[in-house]
């Protein structure tokens, strides 16, 4: 139920509305005022101050000179094995859940078959960061449970055959982790709405599965399918916990490297920092941006 | 020769049997009707016709091809379903392309074809559209042509008017039945609503608890009932307590007056109790020479629907109601008025099971 | 149509559980073998025994149950405003709530060094209060997207405009009603949202470590470059904290104001 402030208002009399107007408006605004208050101060402001500030030199003059040095061969090579990264990994994801979900929640499972990959999804997706290194090193490690299991049971030598879990690759298998349960998660209401009757009416016309798939369910799914894909990317883009427990603070991807250069590990430029923070906020609002476009897109089709 | 049969096709779930032994033979062009109320098994009986369901014995010819084991996307059927269940992701011309394109034909044909089905249900101008923007009577009539475009040999139709507006559906099934009669289509129709099954079927199944109660002609189902469910169903009845007399087995006692019928009863009990059927329109206020039972009663409630006004009276200790219509000439008696209703002898018969 | 077994489906299924179980089986297994040649729980021993293990979990409980408590007082009745008296500004309102998951903690955490920092207008930084007082802010707005879809909801599932109408034409005053009306009845959902935060705030890392506070997160960071089997059993048990928060937090979202916490046990019998 909304209440119309503007209504209550035009019921006043003629020479009134004006004063009484204003004064019910601010009165109601008032009410929003902490939360735009802490808002501003907490979350807009800093951000705003990063991005003003990303094009500003030392001295304050406003300068492009920030944004030209996201070129730099250091800079530039961060970005690219950050996009790269996030893209395997919101690949991996995407593919990895869209099977999953398929298989539990239209291959003919039992419903105790979903449900608990439901609850365990929604865990595994907030299970990131350290503990989830952790965890892998345990798994993956050079005298991880699996990698010492290979090489006794099966004579299989992971780290020999080139193998290494603190490397791009292994990398991408631990983000699988967090990044697979959340593609799950997100993909499973899109699978419920592919209604049975448009399966059926395919079948009747003549289809077989797989034109079923490909003139049908893969086209309505692929709104959500490529909004999860960014959305993952995005995810991707923006761990840093998970890589520093990982990899240390060598491996430079873009969230480590702003890392860095608010530590003072390295030639201390706030500028240049400003420009890094900048690019993250533009991928990041751009991927997520895309994400919910698609996502309406999504919803206004399955009506 | 039948077009579609079904032998003895039985259905069951688990340990609940939905169909119990239907058989059905629908000739070519013809145009039937399954009605009954939920869960009475019309459509799982369609659904295997489709293929969807298979059934748990029983066979299912079509055009003298057993198709019982046959892949729905092997039958050439058309069906319409409830929900429309349009192919959101494609427009109008696409979804009635789709059985088209699967079929492998050419673009200058499947595009002659779907410009055909356009005009034949009058949609020629949504050509471009997408579902979301049509509303459900048109997206129903596209799904209709989805289901025509390929020339199936049978059409399904599974309550395909119950999601649409009164009006609606009554503009919808003449426009189906229309276009079934141009193209002579074999139809099976499946509804809950009687009205609309006897305003458009050739013959209509009744199905009570998985059985086909009666087949028929609508006017033959609706006047001659076979059981006391499919007269209960079709149409309104006043069903009357009788008793025969012990000498002449075709002489009745009902409502207090004595009536004789056309054939022996047959469904009398020991005691020779037995109940009587009678259709309210068999009833008059007003005397003729056909009508040669009269009812008197009390007149208990007077209800006026527009055109007709219906009238319920207490004859000794049964009700009976019937309609009549709203004439200037003839006012309708009031409540707690004593009345008489008159109806020919040979309009009431007896209900069987 | 024949009913095939789903053997791709079954596999599938098979080859996800045990991607998502072996790590966790790997590492519970790891965290056993701290005492050489038999398995034991020396290395959770060893967490337990550390002052540092006590003192920084401490720390992060405190700031995570902080900024849920102040993350309540701004976010609640916001919510309630937006939905009874300005409902035109819920979409900036709900476009801000979400703005923190496009900013990523490590931005974030970057703009209140430089706007707070010591040579700013508001040296925040330059007090161990006022960075404590940062850290906790940082967590609210980390917090902020899901504690505002928590708390959202709840309100949309009970009628509070009709709510707040009865309880004033009963007399209470705006505040009252707040505080005895609607409270308590989203009280559950805001419990839910409560620990989503703080299975988030708990164990978070940039933050902390940027901020230079003796949180978890930094502690758990250091431990795995010095120990090698303490780090699994911590890891273990954040994933049975985190089962655990989420678990309540389901049970909270999906309780009905009034619902009885346990299942009744004793009939009781009226007189």
């Amino acid at each position: 139920m909304t209440l119309d402030v503007s209504a209550s208002t035009a019921d006043l009399g003629a020479p009134a509305p004006r004063t009484r107007a204003v004064r019910v408006t601010d009165w109601n605004w008032l009410g929003v005022t902490p939360f735009f208050l802490f808002a501003f101060l907490f979350l807009i402001g800093p951000v705003l101050y990063l991005v003003v500030g990303a094009f500003q030199n030392a001295e304050g003059a406003f300068t492009f000179a920030n944004i030209i040095e996201l070129g730099s061969p250091n800079i530039a090579a961060s970005f690219s094995l950050s996009i790269r990264l996030s893209l395997l990994s919101a690949l991996m994801g995407a593919v990895a859940g869209l099977l999953l979900g398929h298989a539990v929640i239209l291959g003919g499972l039992p419903v105790w078959v979903r449900n608990a990959f439901t609850t365990f999804s929604g865990v595994a997706s907030n299970f990131a960061g350290v503990p989830l290194a952790f965890a892998f090193i345990a798994t993956l490690g050079r005298l991880g449970l699996v990698t010492v299991l290979l090489r006794d049971l099966f004579g299989i030598d992971l780290y020999a055959s080139g193998f290494n879990l603190f490397s791009f690759v292994g990398l991408s298998i631990v983000y699988l982790y967090f990044q697979l349960p959340l593609m799950f998660l997100i993909i499973a209401p899109a699978l419920d709405g592919l209604k049975t009757e448009w399966r059926e009416a395919a079948e009747i016309l003549g289809a077989s599965r797989r034109q079923y798939w490909q003139m049908v369910g893969l086209p309505v799914l692929t709104p959500t399918i490529l909004g999860c894909f960014l959305l993952l990317f995005a995810n991707a883009f923006g761990t840093l916990a998970t890589v520093y427990a990982l990899m240390g603070s060598g491996f430079d991807v873009v969230p480590i490297v702003l890392f860095q250069q608010i530590r003072g590990n390295v030639l201390y430029n706030p500028n240049l920092g400003y420009a890094l923070a900048l690019g993250m906020v533009v991928i990041m609002g751009v991927s997520n941006t895309l994400y919910l476009i698609l996502r309406n897109r999504a919803e206004r089709w399955q009506k | 020769m039948s077009f579609l049969s079904i032998t003895n096709a039985v259905k069951t779930f688990g340990t609940n049997t939905v169909v119990k032994g239907f058989d059905l033979s629908v000739q070519k062009g013809e145009f039937v009707s399954f009605l009954g109320p939920s869960g009475c098994g019309k459509t799982t009986v369609l659904r295997m016709i489709a293929g969807f369901e298979r059934p748990t014995s029983g066979r299912i010819t079509i055009d003298g091809r057993n198709v019982t084991d046959l892949a729905p996307n092997k039958r050439r059927i058309g069906m319409v379903f409830q929900a429309y269940a349009l192919f959101p992701n494609l427009n109008v011309f696409g979804n009635i392309a789709f059985g088209l394109k699967i079929a492998g034909l050419g673009k200058a044909e499947t595009a002659a074809r779907v410009k055909e089905m356009l005009a034949l249900i009058g949609l020629s101008h949504l050509e471009e559209r997408y579902p979301y923007e049509l509303s459900g009577g048109q997206q129903q009539r596209v799904a209709l042509a989805r289901a025509l475009a390929p020339k199936p040999q049978v059409l399904l139709l599974d309550e395909p008017l119950s999601a649409l507006d009164a009006k609606i559906r009554v503009s919808l099934r003449e426009e189906i039945r229309a276009i079934q009669r141009q193209l002579g289509i074999t139809t099976v129709f499946v509804t809950h609503d009687q009205e609309e099954a006897m305003s458009i079927s050739d013959r209509i199944v009744v199905m009570n608890g998985g059985r086909a109660d009666q087949i028929g002609m609508p006017s033959e189902i609706y006047n001659h009932p076979k059981t006391r469910f499919v007269a209960s169903f079709v149409g309104t009845l006043n069903v009357l307590k009788a008793q025969v007399d012990r000498r002449n087995a075709q002489t009745v006692t009902v409502g207090g007056k004595t009536v004789q019928l056309g054939q022996a009863v047959e469904t009398a009990d020991a005691q020779g109790n037995l109940s009587l059927a009678l259709r309210p329109e068999a009833l008059s206020l007003l005397p003729s020479e056909s009508r040669n039972v009269t009812f008197d009663g009390t007149v208990r409630s007077v209800s006026f629907m527009g055109s007709v006004i219906r009238i319920r009276m207490d004859v000794g200790d049964e009700a009976i109601s019937f309609d009549m219509f709203n004439s200037p000439n003839l006012a309708p008696p009031l409540i707690g008025q004593t009345a008489s209703a008159h109806f020919a002898s040979s309009d009431i018969f007896e209900l069987s099971a | 149509m024949k009913k095939t077994f789903p053997v791709g489906a079954v596999l599938t299924a098979l080859f996800a559980a045990s991607f998502f179980i072996v790590p966790l089986i790997a590492t519970f297994y790891f965290s056993l073998k701290m005492t050489r040649g038999e398995l034991g729980f020396a290395a959770y021993a060893s967490v337990f025994n550390s002052a540092a293990f006590l003192n920084t979990i401490v720390y992060s409980t405190v700031a995570s149950l902080i900024a849920i408590l102040i993350g309540a007082v701004i976010i609640v009745p916001t919510a309630y405003w937006v939905r009874l008296k300005v409902p035109k500004l819920r979409p900036v309102v709900e476009f801000i709530s979400l703005l923190p998951l496009i900013v990523p903690p490590v931005v974030l955490v970057f703009g209140y060094i430089r706007l707070f920092g010591s040579n700013s207008w508001l040296p925040l930084t330059s007090s161990t209060f006022g960075t404590d007082l940062l850290l906790v802010i940082g967590y609210v707005v980390l917090s902020m997207p899901y504690m505002f879809r928590a708390v959202d909801n709840g309100m949309a599932a009970i009628d509070i405009a009709t709510l707040t109408e009865a309880a004033e034409s009963l007399g209470a005053s705006r505040l009252r009603t707040i505080v005895t009306v609607i409270f308590p009845n989203v009280r559950a959902a805001i419990i839910s949202g409560a620990f989503l935060t703080f299975s988030i705030s708990l164990g978070e890392f940039v933050l902390a470590s940027l901020l230079n506070r003796p949180a978890f997160g930094p502690y758990l960071v250091q431990l795995g470059q010095d120990r090698a089997y303490e780090p699994a059993a911590l890891a273990i048990m954040s994933f049975g904290f985190t089962w655990g928060c989420m678990v309540l937090m389901q049970l909270f979202a999906t309780k009905k104001p009034g619902q009885r916490w346990l299942p009744r046990f004793a009939q009781r019998t009226t007189p």
